[in-house]
């Protein structure tokens, strides 16, 4: 059994020592195998990240109920009370249009911009926490429906009606992503293997007289096999090499950004596990191209 | 022990390269096959390595028939026989040593066993001290005992050698046909297919005269070998 190990072992290394043969197309092959795999790698962390995002915001299903720009001061103190003291409402908090203007600012980073404005064009707002018991789209969506009735109120923004839509657009990236995979693993299974050919003719010859001297198609079959392996094993190195790049170019931007939103941070951190499904996943596809090239262009080599 | 019975052999085109060929050869005979060019001689050794397959007839090696081998037992029936092929069959690529160990290679043999084994059968053909030598830089003579070289490494019990004193002088050839004649000595089944009559009268071993892909009297096939 260990005799076993050492064997692949040996011609584990006797195929890396190959690669320099045809070091070409190895590292196009590679390179090309890492940037494939990148792509929806991206779409898998930002969907991660966007369903991290509206977790965040799921525990608190808030609304924001604008007034009219016109309303008397008195009139938004009553309305105030009126959405406070409903039974059906645990939290209301009053944004002036003065508070709503500075928290725009923070958020936007338009400070200079802002200060041209003459008059402030943001109305007063009042937002508001249904009770637990109220908090489902349902409930959500009868309250609004009750609440937009009441004289002075313009608009009722439901948050949970955005975090629907933005769960949705998700949903489809996600389902582009899946759909993209498939069509990348194809692809991989096709450029592999056909870099795998080339590598089993450019052998022919060994191939035959291997063949000649006994060699069983296993052992023939053997070090592409490891040869596919490798590749989609260095592939998905160079993914996680670009991934680190990308990271680092963006880290900063995105931290200030994740303060402002009170985020730790706004970009999922895949965990080593799922860096870890990559490599096999990428490895054992490279497995799979080299076995179904070996399949089709071993048996085509015969010995004269 | 290798047995032909009414054997033929013809090529994809058409080309009748065997005609009922029908002989045995018994376990520890040494056998020379004689004929023109285009006789049918490495077609001959082809067909009992299983690289072609007879059109008709039945093959028998070692009690194995090869009719009836399935395609993964090759491999197997491969390691039995040791062949030196016409046109060597070396890797150019690899080291003198490379090639010799490549049939212990493809059975898995411990390194040291190897390297042992490769040791004394280059030693026997005469080419000790040329193990890191590239085939490309020997002359034919010794590329051809390369290739002996690797064909009883595995110690077979059969040894297969299609025309293996090609282009070499008297004095080489007749080392060469000693070495096989060792073989046999030590039980190994020899059969070498030549056009050296000189070997072949100096042994006076038995002789399988083909001409046209048929077997023929010696009187028949005489009169091509002379030209
Ligand atoms: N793969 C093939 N396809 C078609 N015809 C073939 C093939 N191999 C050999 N032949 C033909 O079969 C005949 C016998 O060939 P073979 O190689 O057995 O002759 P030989 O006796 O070994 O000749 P030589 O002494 O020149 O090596 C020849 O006429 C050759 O052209
Ligand atoms: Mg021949």
């Amino acid at each position: 059994m260990k005799a076993y190990f050492v064997r692949h072992l040996q011609v584990l290394f006797a195929t890396l020592g190959n690669m320099r043969r045809s070091p070409v197309a190895s590292i196009t092959t590679i390179v090309i195998i890492g940037i494939s795999l990148l792509l929806p790698m991206i779409l898998y962390i930002t969907v991660k990240s966007g369903a991290q995002l509206t977790e965040s915001w799921h525990g608190q299903p808030q609304m924001s109920v604008f007034l009219k720009p016109d309303l008397a001061d008195n009139e938004a103190t009553l309305i105030f009370d009126e959405l406070r003291l409903h039974p059906k409402i645990s939290l209301a908090e009053f944004v002036t249009p003065g508070q709503a203007l500075e928290e725009f600012r923070a958020i936007s980073g338009l400070e200079m911009e802002l200060d041209f404005l003459d008059e402030n064009p943001l109305p007063a707002s009042i937002v508001i926490l249904p009770i637990t018991f109220a908090q489902n789209s349902n409930e959500l969506s009868l309250l609004r429906d009750e609440l937009v009735k009441i004289d002075g109120i313009d608009e009722i923004r439901l948050d949970l009606e955005w975090t629907d839509r933005f769960n949705s657009i998700l949903g489809n990236i996600n389902r582009a992503a899946q759909l993209l995979s498939a069509l990348l693993a194809i692809a991989l299974i096709l450029i592999t293997g056909n870099t795998i050919k080339l590598l089993i003719m450019n052998r022919q010859q060994e191939i035959e007289i291997t063949k000649l001297v006994g060699g069983s198609n296993r052992f023939v079959r053997r070090p592409f096999l490891y040869f596919g392996a490798l590749y989609g094993f260095l592939g998905a190195l160079v993914t996680l090499f670009l991934l680190a790049i990308a990271a680092s170019v963006l880290h900063e931007p995105l931290s200030e950004l994740a303060q402002l939103y009170q985020q730790s941070s706004l970009i999922y951190q895949p965990s080593l596990r799922e860096f870890g499904l990559l490599m096999l996943f990428s490895t054992s596809l490279g497995w799979c191209a080299a076995r179904l090239s070996v399949a089709q262009h071993l048996g085509e080599i015969k010995p004269q | 022990m290798i047995q032909l019975d009414r054997v033929s052999k013809e090529y994809p085109g058409g080309h009748q390269a065997l005609k009922d060929v029908s002989f045995t050869l018994d376990q520890g005979e040494m056998a020379f096959v004689l004929g023109h060019s285009g006789a049918g001689k490495s077609t001959l050794f082809k067909l009992i390595t299983m690289i072609e397959r007879p059109s008709t007839g039945r093959i028998v090696v070692d009690g194995q028939e090869l009719h009836h081998l399935k395609e993964s037992k090759i491999p197997a029936l491969r390691r039995e026989i040791g062949v030196i092929f016409q046109d060597h069959k070396l890797l150019y690529d690899r080291t003198v040593f490379d090639n010799v160990a490549l049939p212990l290679i493809v059975i898995g043999m411990p390194d040291d066993e190897i390297r042992k084994r490769v040791r004394a059968a280059l030693g026997k053909v005469g080419l000790s001290g040329k193990e890191r030598a590239m085939p490309q830089t020997l002359s034919g003579g010794e590329q051809q005992r390369v290739g002996i070289a690797r064909a009883v490494i595995n110690r077979p019990n059969i040894l297969l050698a299609d025309e293996p004193t090609g282009n070499l002088d008297t004095d080489l050839s007749r080392e060469i046909i000693d070495i096989f004649s060792d073989f046999n000595q030590v039980g190994v089944t020899v059969l070498i297919a030549t056009h050296d009559l000189q070997q072949v009268e100096r042994l006076k071993k038995r002789t399988i005269h083909l001409a046209n892909g048929e077997i023929v009297p010696i009187a028949q096939a005489e009169p091509e070998e002379q030209q």
